[in-house]
Formats: structure tokens, sequence, C-alpha cells
């Protein structure tokens, strides 16, 4: 199999559904900020493009269709782009990543393209209709869990108590502020936002602004996330602190083979190494990363050790830490904010940043090689966990 | 000039003011809410215009945040308010109709802030005042003619949305055409109660209420009861609010409650009772500590939590000054007053008995009956103002003198006597002419005895001021059984009235509807369903009799549940498709099968203050009166038939919690908003013209030619709404949000309310719907866990989270 090179990855900010700057962004908007973004980082001819993969958690309504490929014509790109949108939840942003680079590794593609998108404002989690089906339901209603109730069952089997949740949602604030304060997260791209407000007069107009930060990062205590109530369970541990924010965002990246690098005079930033994805129980959804890590570690012969930068997705503190407990890396100084030997989300995770669902693998790998180019890291791994019960892991190996 | 109050100005923003403010906006009426610059602004705030509102914004809050709520719609009313401070905004008073002053009860600063408005005011701007005790003229001296004539003293109770009374004060030079404006528009589009009182100290409401407070706090002091004694003597015993004596101080605050004793004792310098207005020691110490009742969490009771959250009830004991636990009171007359079934008998038991506490209520009684008499004139011209203000600002359910009626004036008049009490003239000489009671009926009429003629005068009230007991005198009752009575309201109207404990459904009433409709379909052109049980906010109708179906259930005679729920559904649909129209009353608290009967009424005439839901599953039930299948057609019929229902969820969702969670409105709005009512269904502010209005309505439907409606199927959710509710019951039940039992009831809900093996969309008969309520409601007596929710519920009136 020949090697697939990613040479640009960009997102726009993640902001706070409802409440936050692109809550009244139509998510077409932002996947087509985020392709052109990441064509214009990456230097090329958009005609060369063979295909996108687009990932989307609800891919229903404003993002229903095939936006995979109504994306790519709202951007002006040429007709003969191909689009598709994939959906596994939480990892479509990853998968939509794994696939066409492998459409690459393949040699069915020279030049690729993968991306995620997710407006949780204005297609809510679990969709406009949700309908379970009843004679399902009624014999096995967790494969309907709710998210936070698998979160309670990992911190309640594997013993995470609220102190440690709570410190770990602690540490991801501070990082994603310090991060912030450092100029860190290059690879965001400004993003135009629309908002919708009512004059003085009653007349409504339509404002257009530009979106430049993440706006769900804020200053938290200890004694703060600790004062609040459990959001899912009447005497649970986990809470909207030291849960991940829903949140809207897109990002976009290109793909690459080495001839076409060459070819284009193109500087890749980093190759996909593996890919996998690994099942476990549904109602404990959230330990998916501690099947896959050691699945994907396993298939390309490294140990944890080797890894210099981790994206572990929060989807929440508790089974962020108990998988990175499972994984060998849960020693707290390789997540503590003041650490100066952290390698998990080291600009703060999901709990801080937000998890826009569908775009969050696209989003993370974004991070991730911004980080690994700033720091020279040579392998990264990203991972996360999906409802349903599966984790998805990769592995991104930085170019000279 | 046809007087009309679009803008209102409600100046002070303390609790009786904010609700002043959400009553008006409540009914309408765009509302300026005005408060003083805080004193105590630091500089750069001195321009700022949010740290200059910062008291009116405050108040605004509070009255928001207020339970019993004070606002009648949280979510629109408030938009009516403006709010602003005496400075900045003062003008704006120019464009009011009405301004009302409830600022702090100074003589000086009310005297400066109405100087202020005299300066500004239109000319025919309309001012009161809402002071409970300073004398108006005071208030008013050096005012323009123009104002005085304008000015008038409206006296609300607190909580001023709950409590009905509003005493009107004209005042010396007060234009008669003003006073009876205000009147008019205090009772039809306030709602409340109109009382005429005097300008004397306090009026009547708190003159004769603390009158009889201060009264028994020394009589408890001499005869050396204690505090849970009286409050058990002089609570639901003899009609009367469970706060009783003391837990009313608690309520309304110490001091509030020492300033009305004080400000009367010193104004009424020629009263013969004077001394009944000083204030007990031991109060005067707790008021001196703080302890000011309810709002510092202590006064002459306190509750104390143990480290295992129990709550430790103690009281004040006035000997050692000390707080102590306390036991559930009891005396022989307390017992026999609650197995009387009247209050009339109840009175008698409790004044008449001859244990400590009926000697002591006695003493109490006899003494504020007097000290009533002997106020007319002063502070009232009849004793209709006086049994009024105290039915209605104090919740009492009879006045002073209809309880004296109530237990017998010669009789009574005979036992002062021998133990010494002085006895009015008024009295004897009333007594002396044959007269022996201060009410009676004549041809229909209701009389009241007037002291200054001597004779009896009709009470005038407005028509549509109804009293269902009254037309019983009068002989309009033409039906009748143990559960239920039909009355003859005229022109061709009829009044179904339920009169058992709540006015829960029974199988008599079920009978007696039958039997009802029978009578007006022959007779009549339309039904109201109307109850007139008192209290805040009453009752229409709470439910079913759970304890002739748990008699059935622990017997094994599910066949006859069956039967009887059968019965029931025969009965509604009847009335649902009965040819004449009926139009619920519906007012207070409209419960499970009283809910029922509303939804299936042709029409719902409903009091602003009307708490209304579907809270069966509290008993471990589903509603059994086809309530599940009105509530779904209620949302169904609010959409218009040419448009496509993507999202039954949508409707099924809110109409589903409705059941599951047992929601109940705390307003007529809410209920609108919950789906109860109808945008056709009515909303009346005034509690007493509740059955006269209603009669209208039957009135004006029966004149439109009334058709009962069509009979049609109607599309459910089906399967759909169970793979959802199903689903999420399993994050509920693994949250710890919902025990086993409550869950199985709402899965049964579902099912009913969702249309049982139906697919999304079809479209189903009532017959099947009724169908499958009445097999989840026989199932749910068959199991032991609903059986004990509802004994649980008839024992202690709380549901039992099983």
């Amino acid at each position: 199999m020949r090697d697939a090179y990613i040479v640009s990855a960009v997102r726009t900010p993640g902001c706070r559904r409802g409440k936050g700057a692109l809550a009244q962004t139509r998510p077409e908007k932002l996947i087509v900020q985020a392709i052109k973004g990441a064509v214009e980082r990456a230097g090329i001819d958009p005609a060369i493009i063979d295909d996108f993969m687009l990932g989307c958690a609800f891919p229903e309504a404003e993002q229903g269709l095939n936006l995979g490929r109504v994306a790519l014509q709202m951007a002006q790109l040429p007709d003969s782009i191909t689009g598709a949108t994939v959906n596994r939840f939480c990892a479509s942003g990853l998968e939509s990543v794994a696939q066409s680079a492998l459409r690459v590794m393949s040699g069915w593609s020279e030049v690729t393209m993968a991306g995620g998108v997710e407006s949780m404002s204005i297609v809510p989690m679990g969709g406009n209709l949700p309908r379970p089906m009843a004679d399902w339901a009624k014999v096995n209603p967790d494969v309907y869990i709710s998210m936070g109730i698998t979160a309670e069952n990992v911190a309640k089997r594997y013993n995470v108590t609220r102190q440690m949740q709570d410190e770990f949602a602690f540490h991801s604030q501070a990082k994603a502020a310090a991060a912030q304060k450092n100029g860190f997260f290059t690879e965001i791209i400004p993003t135009t936002a629309d908002r919708f407000v009512e004059k003085a007069d009653g007349t409504i107009v339509r404002e257009t602004f530009v979106q430049k930060t993440d706006d769900g990062v804020r200053e938290t205590t200890l004694e703060g996330l600790a004062g609040l109530k459990p959001a899912f369970a009447a005497m649970g541990s986990v809470t909207a602190g030291n849960s991940s924010q829903t949140t809207d965002g897109a990002a976009a990246s290109i793909i690459m083979s080495a001839d076409a690098v060459k070819k284009y005079n193109v500087k890749p930033i980093a190759k996909l190494v593996c890919y996998t994805t690994a099942g476990c129980k549904s109602d404990e959804m959230g330990v998916g990363p501690a099947y896959a890590v050691p699945k994907l570690l396993d298939k390309a012969g490294l140990k944890a050790k080797d890894i210099g930068l981790w994206e572990l997705n929060e989807a929440f503190a508790s089974q962020a830490l108990y998988c990175a407990q499972q994984i060998g890396i849960g020693d707290k100084k390789l997540w503590a904010s003041d650490s100066p030997d952290k390698i998990i989300n080291i600009n703060g995770g999901a709990i801080a940043l937000g998890h826009p669902l569908g775009c969050t693998g696209s989003k993370l790998l974004a991070t991730l090689l911004a980080n690994m180019k700033r720091l020279g890291v040579r392998y990264g791994v990203e991972s996360m966990c999906i409802g349903g019960g599966m984790g998805a892991a990769a592995l991104f190996e930085l170019c000279k | 000039m046809v007087r009309r109050i679009k803008q209102a100005a409600v100046i002070g923003s303390g609790i009786m003011g904010g609700g002043i403010a959400a009553l008006l906006a409540g009914a309408g009426i765009k509302t300026l809410l005005l408060d003083i610059v805080p004193f105590d602004l630091k500089e750069e705030e001195k321009k700022n215009p949010k740290a200059r509102n910062k008291i009116v914004t405050a108040g605004m809050e509070a009255a928001l945040k207020a339970k019993p709520p004070l606002f009648l719609d949280k979510k629109n009313d408030p938009a009516l308010i403006s709010t602003g401070n005496l400075e900045d905004d003062f003008d704006k008073l120019k464009e009011c109709d009405w301004i009302v002053e409830v600022v702090v009860e100074n003589l000086k600063i009310k005297q400066q802030l109405f100087k202020r408005i005299d300066a500004i005011r239109s000319e025919n701007t309309i001012v009161s005042s809402n002071t409970s005790g300073i004398p108006l003229k005071e208030m008013s001296q050096g005012l323009s003619a123009g104002f005085k004539k304008h000015f008038l003293g409206t006296h609300f109770f607190n909580p001023v949305r709950w409590m009905h009374l509003l005493e009107i004060i004209p005042g010396q030079e007060t234009d008669r055409e003003i006073l009876e404006f205000m009147a008019a528009f205090g009772e039809k589009k306030l709602g409340k109660g109109i009382v005429w009182a005097k300008d004397t100290p306090n009026f009547i409401g708190n003159r004769i209420g603390v009158y009889g407070s201060c009264r028994t706090m020394q009589y408890m002091l001499e005869d050396g009861l204690t505090i849970p004694e009286v409050d058990a003597l002089f609570g639901p015993a003899i009609g009367r609010p469970k706060t009783a004596v003391f837990k009313t101080s608690d309520l309304v605050g110490l001091d509030t409650a020492a300033h009305v004793a004080t400000n009367t004792y010193n104004l009424v310098t020629n009263d013969e009772e004077r001394d009944a207005f000083i204030l007990p020691d031991f109060m005067k110490k707790l008021i001196a500590d703080g302890k000011l009742g309810n709002k510092t969490k202590a006064g002459f009771y306190t509750k104390e939590l143990t480290p295992e959250w129990k709550t430790i009830r103690k009281v004040i004991n006035p000997k050692t000054g000390a707080y102590e636990t306390y036991d559930k009171v009891s005396f022989p007359c307390i017992e026999a007053a609650k197995k009387a079934k009247t209050l009339p008998e109840k009175l008698k038991a409790v004044t008449y008995g001859d244990d400590k506490g009926a000697k002591f209520a006695w003493k109490c009684t006899a003494s504020q009956l007097i000290y009533s008499t002997n106020r007319i004139p002063e502070i009232a011209d009849t004793i209709v103002e006086i049994d009024n203000a105290m039915k209605w600002g104090y919740g009492f359910e009879m006045g002073p003198f209809e309880s004296w009626d109530a237990i017998g004036l010669k009789e009574s008049v005979k036992k002062m006597e021998q133990d010494g009490f002085k006895v009015p003239e008024k009295i004897k000489s009333m007594l002396a002419a044959g007269n022996e009671t201060f009410y009676k009926l004549q041809n229909g009429k209701r009389l009241y005895y007037d002291f200054a003629s001597k004779s009896y005068k009709e009470i005038k009230t407005s028509k549509e001021n109804i009293i269902l007991s009254d037309l019983r005198a009068a002989g309009k009752v033409v039906k009748t059984s143990d559960s239920a009575s039909l009355f003859d309201l005229g022109d061709g109207v009829f009044n179904i009235e339920f009169h058992t404990k709540m006015n829960a459904m029974n199988r008599s009433i079920v009978d007696f509807m039958a039997e009802a409709s029978e009578y007006v379909y022959k007779n009549g052109v339309g039904i109201v369903f109307g109850n007139q049980t008192p209290g805040m906010p009453g009752t229409f109708s709470a439910g079913g009799d759970l304890d002739f179906m748990l008699g059935l259930a622990k017997a094994g005679k599910f066949d006859e549940i069956n039967a009887f729920i059968k019965k029931v559904h025969e009965g509604i649909m009847t009335m649902k498709y009965a040819p004449i129209p009926s139009v619920a009353a519906a007012y207070g608290l409209a419960l499970g099968g009283g809910c029922e009967i509303c939804l299936a009424a042709s029409r719902i005439v409903a009091h602003a203050d009307l708490v209304m839901g579907l809270v069966e599953i509290g008993a471990g039930l589903v509603p059994g009166g086809c309530g599940m299948m009105h509530l779904w057609q209620r949302y169904m019929d609010s959409v218009p038939a040419n448009a496509t229902i993507q999202d039954y969820g949508a409707y099924l969702v809110p109409a589903f919690l409705n059941v599951a969670q047992a929601k109940t409105s705390m307003s007529a709005q809410e209920a609108r908003a919950m789906g109860f009512l109808r945008p056709s269904d009515r909303i009346v502010f005034n509690k007493d013209n509740l059955i006269g209005e209603a009669k209208k309505e039957v009135l004006r439907l029966a004149e439109d030619g009334y058709t009962p409606p069509a009979k049609k199927k109607y599309p459910v959710m089906g399967q759909a709404a169970q793979g959802m509710v199903w689903a999420q019951m399993n994050d509920m039940k693994n949250g710890g949000y919902i025990p086993p039992h409550m869950e199985f009831i709402a899965k049964k809900a579902i099912y009913c309310m969702s249309g049982g093996e139906a697919t999304q969309g079809q479209l189903v008969s009532e017959e099947y719907l009724m169908k499958l309520e009445r097999e989840a409601f026989v199932d749910l007596w068959k199991t032991e866990s609903t059986q004990k929710m509802a004994e649980n519920i008839m024992k202690t009136g709380k549901p039992l989270f099983i």
C-alpha cells in the first residue's frame, strides 16, 4: 500500500450550542469555509481533488441530503469532485479521513479531501425525529441509551470518582485557556458567521461577523466544578462541568499520495500510519478507546510510550480518564495543565473546547497536527469513544 | 367621559407593590413600577441607570420568584410592567390613569410623595394608597381639591394574587363616581371581593384580625395554654386556615403584625378594648431577637434539621422563651369537630364544649363577636363588610356574624351573659325585637340585619354572583343525591354541584349526571358544572373516589372496577355528545377526575387561579375518565386539518409529560399552555362570578344554535411513541429518576395515549382508546403497588414513590 499524506488540516472555531457564536449559522456555511481554508492552506488548485468524504453524526435536515456533495457545490469547486457523507457518530470526522486516505493508499485516488461538520444548535443531538423502534426498545433499550448514563456507568464500574473527573475537567479548561493565550490554535480559520438580530424598531436584520476563537473556554475552579449538580443521574457524578460541551463547528483536510506531493510541490505535514475501530458494550460506550488504542498500537508495532502526543477525546472526564489509565498513560503528569511532561490534550479537550460530534475527528486531527508540527513530535494518536459502543483510533507520523 | 385604566403605576416595589403590579399585568394593564434610587450609590454609580434602578429591579425579581406565584403568566405578563425610579421616571406618572402608592408606612414620606404627584398628575388620574393603617385625611392634607376628589384607599392583602379581599376606603372628599368605578374595576378586572371600609385605623380586616390574634395571645398566657394548642383550636377545626393564629403571624412576619397592633393601639384611644392591642412580652422579645417568622426561619415556630436531614419542628415556650419540641395536640372538642359534618356543627362542638380547650375557644370567640359588633358603625356600616373582610382577607370559611348565626345567636348570648361578657345593646335590642339571626333568606334574596335601621336589608351583589347555598335555601334544587345536586339557575340553565369530600367523583355522581342530563335535556338549554367549596384556591373537584375502588381491588372485584369505569366512560361520552351544551366552571383544584369532567365539557369557564392536572400517577393510576384521550384530542384539534403533522412527538411528548409527571397548572393561562384549556375556553378573574359567567356561556352557546362535536377518529402516534418513551424510561431508570412502579404506570399511560397497537398517524376510534384506558386502569388496580400508592395518598395526601 502507498502512503497517504495530510498536507493541510484546518477547523473553524468550536462554539457553544444555542448561545455560542455559530449557533445561527447554517452548517453548510461552516463546512464550506473549512473546505476553502484547507484548499488555501495546501496551496493547491482544487481541481486536482478527486473525492471528498464528510463526517456528520446527524446527517439530516440542514445537514441532510448528501452534504458531502452539496458543500462542494456551495464552495464553488469544480463539478468533477465527488462527495459523500459518512456517519460513525463521534468518529465520523476521523472515519472520513481514514476513508479518504485509504483511497489514496489503495491507488484509487491521488488527492482527496476529508472533513467533518456538526451544528448541534441546528440539528439537535439525537436528531429532529428520534424514533427508537418500540419492539426493540421493549427488549433491549440500551441500544438507545443516553450518553450521559454511559458515562455514569463508566464512573461507577471503574471507580472514577467525582473528584477525579472534576480535576481532569479543571485541567482541560486551564490548558485550553493557556493555549488561547499563547496563540497555539493555528489550525483555526477565521469564520464568517450569521446572527439574526431584532432591532429596536422590531425589524429583523441578519448580521455577519467573523469568529476567530473557541467560545466555550472558561475560567473554572475545582470548588466551582464541585458545586455543580449531576446532569444525568440523581445520585451521579457526571456534571455539565466534567462533560464535553455541545458545540458547532467544521473541519477539513487535504490528503495526497507521495507522487502528488512531489508533482504539486506541496509540503506534507504528516502521514496516516494506521486507523482502527473496536467494539464494546453500548451501556459503557466510553471505554471504546481502551480497546481501539491498544489494537492500533499493536497493528503499528508501537508501544504507548512511543507516542509523543495524544488527542484523547473528552466526551466525558470519566471515560477519558479511565481510557488513559487502560492505555497506560493515566499518570496525572501526562495531562495536568501545569505539568511540563503533559502529552494528552495539551491544548485542552472537549470539556473546554467542545465536541461537535461528527466534526470532532477532523477537528482533533487539525489540532494534533498543529501541535506535532509546533513541538516536532514524531508520533501522535487521536482516539474517541462512539455512541452505540465503539472506539476509533488513528496514528499519525510527522513528516520530516 | 368613559373612564378606563389603560396605564397604571405602582409606587413601591416591595412584596405588596410587586404583587399589585403582577396582578395588573395579569389583567392586561400596562403598569409602571417605580421605587426610590438607592441612598448609598457610589459616585461612579450615580449616573448609571442600572444602579439607580437597583431597588425596583430587585423588587421585580422578587415578584417573579415569589411562591405561591404572583404572576398568572410568567412568560408574557412581565412584559407589561416597565420599571423605573422616582427621580428619573416621575414624569411618566402623568400618563397614568391610576397611581397606587405602596411605599413604606411613614406618614411624612407618603405626604411628600402625594405632594409631588399632585403637582404633575393629569386631571383625571386616580390616586390611591395601599396603606394598611395611616388615615387618608392625614396623607392628603393640604393637597389640591382635584387630588382629593380622585384620592382613595385601595387596600390589598398579601399575597395579592391569592387573597380575594380589596378594601376600598373613601376619603372625605372622594367623588362617588371614582369610588364606584374603582369598585367595579376591582371586582371585574382584578377579580377581587370588594369591601367598603371607613377611614379608621387598620380598616376592617386588620382591625378585627389583629384584635383576635392579640386577644387570643393574652388569654393564652392567662389560661396557660400552649401555642400548638391554640393553633389546633383556631384552625380547620372551626373552618379557618391551617396556619391558624401563630403560624399566620409567622407567615405575615411578627414585625408586620406588631406594627399593625401598635399602630392601632396608638390611634384608637376611645376603643373599649384598646388594651387588647398590647403585645405580650414574649412576642416583643422574639422581635427584638430578630425572630420575625418564616422570613428569618424562626418566629413562634422554627424548624431544625438533624445531620440525617430529618426535620424537627419546635415552638417557643412563652414562659421560658426557649424553643421546644411539641406533640400533636388534641382536645375532646377538636375530636368532636373533626367528626362533625357541617361547619356549624364543628363550631358548636368547639365553642360549647366543656374541656379546657373549648372553654378557651369560647372566651376568645365571644370577645371577638362582641368586639366586631361594637365596631359597627365605627369601621363599617354593615355586618356584611366585616364578614366578607374576614373571609376574603383572612381565609375564614365564615365571618364573625355568620359564625354567630351558626352557633345560635340566642343561645350564645345567654351563655355570654352567664359568663359575664358585656353583650352590646345592639344585640339585645335585636333579640328583643324577635330577630334571632344576622342573615336570612326571603323570596330567594339574601338579607342581612342592619343595626342602623334595626331591620333586614337585601345584600346587593352583581347578577353574576350566584351563591349555590342561597339557591338551595330558596328551594332551587330540583334533584339531589348524597353526592350531587341539580340547581335551577334560571333561564333554562341548570347547575350540577358535587358535595362529596374534596368534591371527588364517585359512582353516585356518575349516576346522578346521567339523570340530571336527562332532566335538563327535557327542561332546559344547558348545564353548568359548578361547585363553591371555599378556600384558597378552593376545590372544584380533586379527583376520583379512591376509597371505593381500593375496596373493590382489595376484595379482588376487578370486574366491578371495569364495570364502574365503563359507566364513567358512558357518562362522559353522553355528556360530550349531548344535544345541549355543558360548561365547566373550573376553579382551584381541578385534578384527576375533576380535570376530566372539564376536558369533556363543551366549554371551560375557568377562574384565573386554576390548578388543573391529570395527577392520577400519584395515586398509582392512569386517568380513568377519558382524560388521556381528551387531552390528546386537544393537541390534535389545535392543528388545522389541512396541515400535515411531521412530528407527532412534538405534540405527544408534552401531553404525555402532563400525565407521567402529574404536572399541574398554577394559573388558567398555564393550563392553556399545557393544552388543558382551548383558545375558546374563557378565563374569569372573579371567582364569585364564575358560575354566573358559566351560565352566560351556556346561554350564548344555546343562543348560537349549539351542535355537539362531530364524532370522528383521531390520529395517534402509535408504536413510535412507545419506542421513544421506553428508551427514555431506560435512561430515567438508570439515572435514578423514576421508581419501578411509576415507570410501569408511565408505560401504561403512553400505551393508552399513543393508541396501543396502532402505527404512527393511524386513525383510531374513541371506543378503542377508551378500551385501552379501561384495561390499563384495571390492570394497575390488580397490582399490589398501585393499591399501596392509592392507600398512601388517601392517608397522607402525598404520592408514594415506589
